[in-house]
């Protein structure tokens, strides 16, 4: 940056400005776009929605429910959550009717499901998630390349990181901070989050077995709450005021983006992600009216502002009108 | 020195040392939690913050602490964490404010904080209200319990609106679904039945045309519900217009005296214990998990004492005692140590999907693929503790049949009892304590599992309850919420940690609470039976 005149990086500077307020108020500012429908009562719908799936999409899930029930009011809701890898045997199985998942179904998975039902499942979906790494909210770091995050997280670096980082030194922080060994935090490997991160950040590498493996999102968060020296990933929707979610950069030079809607949405944050939802439906058939109705009420203006609501991102209107049709509704 | 070792005076001490240790332990552990649950549900003052960059926040203090430095030393100047609220304009409902950086502190009388239904809390200022078209400012001395009032009648409105949607429309939906199954089953029957076929069709019909008049009684409701609104303003000068319907309960802790507090603390208290949980369960009460826990507790009693005791009685009365009765009591104490999550997954394995697969395939044929019995359900996760608890009934049961003094056998066999009168009306009367304390053991162990239930019927969210009106009234099948369940998901996967903490230590509360209460029925009963057979030894 040396070469820049004193105007030009002024300039940069408001940019970064904007771009860090743009940031802070993220989370406020984000709207649905108001090209989407409006749900709209219709009758003859009830009956159980059983899911099993994502831990992430939990609160989603129970969020959507809950709104839902409030258009049907006898639609139960039975939700369970340990994780993305529970939900494609469960669809096999029957025992649920939606998947939630929080990575695409693997093509292992997909071919058990073939096996059975003699046709593929099909993946809606349903918003988006930046996936965040988190640090405790003293840790003075603001950026980390994916070659960083990958060296703090992999033993075997295939992002192609030089060397190991195990101090916070090494990761780029000085003073009495570069002596601190890093403390690293993840998912337990049945979660989709678990998988979406060894594949985006780790390059498909394997985690480093020091990483203390949480049992839920929110387990993250508050292990790096209460270690000052720790550092994890979970979903942009867990964010408290005891993290800061840090910006990334695809490398060096890309320059850094936070977790916000433009960013993700403009693909310049390398870490967002869909949120699906797995349905057992088969090919140019309708579905039964309730599962029907319950995708059409997650791909409406009010189901997307509950995906805001829980923290994550809306989809933007043109994808939810190829969603619409996808799933059958007119 | 050595006369104290002698006298045996030593191990007293120290036996006296142990116990101290432990009752320590548990008052500090009751203690810890009691203060962290009980204490965050106190209107606390809500402070209205200044900062130095002209932001200003209205916050209840939920923590201080030191500022750590670079090197995470605890330096001088200090930081408070505040509940600022109003999630939909922060988009955090806490945040760390520096001392520093606050320029000035203060408590204003007239600071609001409203519960809503959605969004969590909302702290601001009472700006507006707006009655029917009339306007009411906030300045108006009685604007505030207007306001109260008028939450109060959409409280009511709430109420007949839960009435309606639980009641009348809960009982169309499940008309309704009873004759789709019948239909479907004439389908899968491969019946061809065109006059059946047209009353089930009829009678949906029926329940469509009642559903539309509940419908129209339930807008009509809501419309009623949203008519008044509050207009406030936010620390920050933010406006915001917020329907009446829309708000659970609404307080000035400012300007709230101690017993005014105290009964609005009551009032909480008793939300929480008796409400449906709100907002992916960070808001609201634990009505269904504390129902939940009992009814699994009570069911698994229910199975677990006939097995127990007959098995007991088998084993100490008609077995020869011998090799194999020794075997099989090993065996017995060794499942009592068996890890509660390998019952879970033999629950999973025999329950759900060989017992439970059956029963779908033989009863609920026209419900399928959607599984009725072959999933996780309340039956399941009682059978399940009810295996998990039998062997300490049965070494329980055990002891106290062993303890009945022999003469008093001896006496009835010689009135000219036989030996199986002489079991079930001398032996088991004088060992029911005995067995009492097999079923309170059990009772505390089975209330306090959390592995096994998780994979065979419980679940985050399931408001509806496994007891209803409709027939056959108790829903075996049917999933739960429990409390234990309920600690991890707040503790774990709440999507709002800071806000659920509370929660979860006022449920681990709540989860103790009815532990001690279940074991003290099962001790007063256990105390009259003692009375009554007072020649027992136990």
């Amino acid at each position: 940056m040396k070469y820049l005149s004193v105007k030009s990086s002024f300039a940069l500077f408001a940019i970064v400005c904007a771009l860090t307020f743009g940031q802070v108020a993220g989370a406020q500012t984000v709207k649905v776009d108001p090209d989407i429908p409006s749900y709209t009562k219709v009758t003859g719908v009830s009956g159980n929605i059983d899911s099993v799936g994502s831990d992430t999409m939990n609160n989603l899930m129970t969020f959507w429910c809950e709104g839902f029930a409030k258009f049907y009011p006898n639609v139960k809701c039975q939700i369970e959550g340990k994780g993305s890898s529970t939900a494609p045997p469960a669809l096999i199985a029957g025992t649920s009717q939606f998947g939630p998942m929080s990575r695409m179904m693997k093509s292992k998975e997909v071919d058990a499901f073939e096996k059975v039902a003699g046709y593929k499942p099909t993946a809606v979906p349903t918003s988006i998630d930046a996936l965040a790494v988190y640090v405790n909210k003293d840790n003075p770091t603001k950026c980390m390349s994916i070659k960083q995050v990958d060296a703090i997280f992999s033993k075997n670096r295939k992002c192609g990181g030089g060397s190991d980082i195990n101090t916070w030194g090494a990761a780029g922080l000085g003073g009495d901070w570069a002596g601190k060994p890093i403390s690293v935090y993840g998912r337990n490997s049945a979660s989709g989050t678990y998988g979406y991160f060894k594949k985006k950040a780790l390059c498909k590498g394997d985690y480093k077995d020091t990483v203390k493996e949480q049992p839920g999102s929110s387990a993250v968060v508050q292990g790096i709450t209460e270690d000052l020296q720790g550092v994890g990933y979970s979903g942009i929707g867990y964010k408290t005021s005891g993290v800061k979610a840090i910006e990334l950069a695809k490398s060096a030079e890309k320059g850094c983006f936070g977790p916000s809607l433009k960013n993700v949405v403009g693909g310049k944050y390398p870490l967002g992600r869909y949120l699906f939802l797995y349905v057992n439906k088969k090919p140019n058939e309708t579905l039964d009216p309730l599962r029907l109705e319950f995708l059409k009420y997650i791909l409406s203006k009010q189901g997307q502002k509950i995906v805001i609501k829980d923290g994550y991102l809306p989809l933007p209107a043109a994808k939810v009108s190829e969603l619409r049709v996808l799933v059958g509704a007119k | 020195m050595p006369n104290l070792w002698k006298a045996g005076d030593a191990y007293i001490w120290i036996s006296g040392l142990a116990l101290m240790v432990t009752l320590v332990m548990i008052g500090g552990l009751l203690f810890l939690i009691a203060t962290k649950g009980l204490g965050s549900m106190w209107p606390a003052d809500i402070g209205r913050y200044e900062l130095r960059d002209g932001s200003a926040y209205l916050g209840q203090l939920r923590a201080r602490e030191s500022v750590r430095g670079g090197d995470g030393v605890s330096g001088s100047e200090f930081r408070v964490k505040l509940k600022i609220g109003n999630r939909d304009i922060y988009g955090l409902d806490f945040k760390w404010i520096n001392e520093g950086d606050v320029k000035s502190r203060d408590y204003p009388r007239d600071a609001v904080v409203l519960e809503r239904h959605e969004w969590g809390d909302y702290h601001g200022y009472l700006k507006e209200i707006r009655k029917n078209g009339q306007v009411i400012p906030g300045t108006d001395p009685e604007a505030f319990s207007v306001l109260l009032g008028l939450i109060r009648d959409a409280n009511r409105i709430h109420e007949r609106i839960l009435k309606i949607e639980k009641g009348e429309i809960g009982d169309i939906n499940y008309g309704i679904e009873k004759q789709r199954l019948k239909l479907k089953g004439l389908a899968v029957r491969g019946e061809h039945n065109p006059a059946k076929e047209a009353e089930y069709r009829l009678k949906i019909k029926e329940y469509e045309g009642r559903y539309k008049t509940s419908e129209a009684k339930l807008e009509a409701l809501y419309a009623e519900l949203n008519r008044n609104e509050a207009v406030m303003l936010s620390a920050g000068g933010n406006e915001k217009t917020i329907p009446l319907g829309k708000i659970v309960m609404a307080h000035r802790p400012n300007s709230m005296g101690f017993v005014e507090k105290a009964g609005f603390y009551v009032k909480r208290f008793w939300g929480f214990v008796s409400d449906d949980p709100r907002e992916a369960n960070t808001e609201g009460g634990i009505f269904p998990a504390i129902f939940g826990t009992v009814l699994m507790v009570l069911i698994m009693s229910i199975v677990v004492m006939p097995f127990g005791i007959v098995a007991a009685l088998y084993l100490r009365e008609y077995a020869r005692q011998g090799v194999m009765v020794r075997i099989v009591r090993i065996c017995v104490n060794n499942l009592a140590g068996v890890p509660s999550i390998v019952f879970g997954v033999f629950g999973v394995g025999f329950f759900l999907y060989g017992i439970g697969g059956i029963i779908d395939s033989v009863f609920f044929k026209e419900a399928l693929p959607s599984p009725t019995f072959g999933t996780g359900g309340i039956l399941w996760a009682s059978l399940t503790l009810a295996l998990l608890t039998v062997p300490v009934v049965i070494v329980a049961t055990e002891e106290g049949l062993a303890a009945v003094p022999r003469n008093i056998r001896e006496g009835s066999l010689a009135l000219g009892a036989t030996k199986f009168e002489t079991t079930w009306k001398v032996v088991i009367p004088s060992a029911l304590p005995a067995i009492l304390t097999g079923l309170i053991l059990a009772v505390a162990r089975a209330t306090g599992e959390v592995a096994p239930l998780m994979i065979t019927g419980v679940v985050k969210l399931a408001p509806d309850l496994p007891i209803d009106g409709h027939f056959p009234f108790l829903h075996l099948e049917r999933k739960f919420m429990h409390l234990g369940f309920h600690i991890y998901d707040l503790g774990f996967q709440s999507p709002n940690a800071e806000a659920a903490k509370p929660m979860v230590f006022m449920t681990a509360f709540l989860l103790i609470l009815i532990v001690v209460v279940l074991n003290i029925t099962a001790i007063v009963i256990r105390n009259r039976l003692r009375k009554k057979y007072a020649t027992s030894a136990v």
